[in-house]
């Protein structure tokens, strides 16, 4: 009776008779009737609902996936677009300060246009210090988008002795 | 969890074109809404589903309880199933999961229902010789063994179970189990393993040696 640990002959010998268990006579032929049977009573293949076909849409390959993400960055991009020029027709006020804004709305170029381009504010001016203490009174509207209170900027150099 | 086998009416067999189709053209298929495509993969696969099902939790109503769930879950859960693996290893992992968290739930009342021993088993060398001589009849003497088996099997944890079943029972490779248990082959080797030991300890007065 003693059994090496490692030889399990006996072992799968004595296990081959579960394969000898099999269920009632005719089950296998009722079994997938009874699993459609089922399914149809369930209604089959429910409709997806919105979240389902958005996870799905998530899920699918990545150039799917990439196309819909340059889709919906392409429709915010036109909206915003849309938008703006929208804000310059319904003001012809702000259209004049921001004739870069006014011109096209669209264009990458347009923005980018060069400084010589824009309107000269006196806070820009080197003689038009004192504008620079009231930036309020001194101009109508910011001319740059990353200097809007007209700030002076005087570099400081040093130089040892 | 009970279901009566005998009351159902036996369903028509599937259209012999589906036959003759791969388990990729059945899913397509079967996506779509064709259920006579779904009814050709349940009748490929049942058999298999149901006697992992049964090793597992050594009762039948249980087994073609949760065989049926799994292929339900399966059909719903189509959309999902994205061919990275076959649809059979994908059909064994939703069985299997399904089963392993049924038995965790019933863990303290375990009761065997064990199918009958069909005409073969009381024919097979192997099996009679391991009947031991104080059984005068051969039946009682396999009854028995059957019953101290699926007892034994019932001691081993869920996933050595599994591994039993599957490689012992049922014949898979390796590569194929650990693909059912996502798991790497050296996991399912030291399993078996493992479980195989526990087994010959349990069943120690049953076995003889060769």
């Amino acid at each position: 009776m003693s059994q090496s640990p490692d030889n399990f002959d006996a072992l799968q010998k004595l296990l081959a008779l579960k394969r000898h268990e099999p269920p009632p006579p005719g089950y296998f032929n009722r079994f997938a009737g009874r699993v459609i049977a089922q399914l149809e009573a369930d209604g089959a293949m429910r409709a997806p609902t919105w979240w389902q076909r958005w996870w799905e849409a998530l899920n699918s390959p990545p150039v799917l996936a990439l196309s819909y993400g340059a889709v919906i960055v392409g429709l915010v991009m036109l909206g915003t677009g849309l938008l703006q020029s929208l804000e310059l027709e319904a003001d012809p006020a702000l259209a004049a300060s921001q004739p870069w804004l006014a011109r096209d709305s669209f264009s990458v170029a347009a923005v980018a246009a060069p400084i010589a381009e824009l309107p000269r504010s006196p806070s820009l001016d080197p003689t038009g210090l004192a504008s620079s203490f009231n930036p309020v009174l001194g101009s109508s509207a910011p001319p740059f988008l990353f200097n809007p209170n007209g700030l002076r900027v005087q570099r400081v150099s040093y130089q040892p002795r | 969890m009970s279901t009566s086998v005998l009351e159902q009416p036996t369903a028509p067999p599937a259209p012999p074109v589906l036959a003759t189709l791969d388990d990729r053209a059945l899913v397509r298929r079967a996506k779509s809404g064709d259920l006579a495509a779904y009814d050709e993969l349940v009748r490929r696969y049942q058999e298999r589903i149901y006697a992992t099902l049964y090793h597992m939790t050594a009762n039948h109503e249980d087994a073609n309880d949760l065989a049926q769930e799994a292929f339900i879950k399966a059909y719903h859960s189509l959309r999902s199933f994205k061919g990275d693996s076959t649809f059979f290893t994908w059909l064994y992992r939703i069985a299997v999961n399904r089963t392993i968290n049924f038995l965790k739930q019933r863990k303290h009342k375990t009761h065997l229902s064990l199918n009958d021993l069909d005409f073969n088993a009381e024919h097979d060398p192997d099996l009679v010789a391991l009947i031991s001589d104080k059984t005068p009849r051969r039946e009682a003497g396999l009854a028995e063994l059957q019953e101290k088996l699926n007892a034994a099997m019932l001691q081993l944890s869920e996933t050595h179970r599994l591994v039993v079943a599957l490689h012992d029972v049922q014949g898979l490779s390796h590569e194929e189990i650990s693909r059912i248990m996502d798991c790497n082959v050296g996991t399912v080797r030291s399993r078996l393993f493992y479980a195989r030991q526990q087994l010959q300890c349990l069943l120690s007065d049953y076995l003889k040696s060769p």
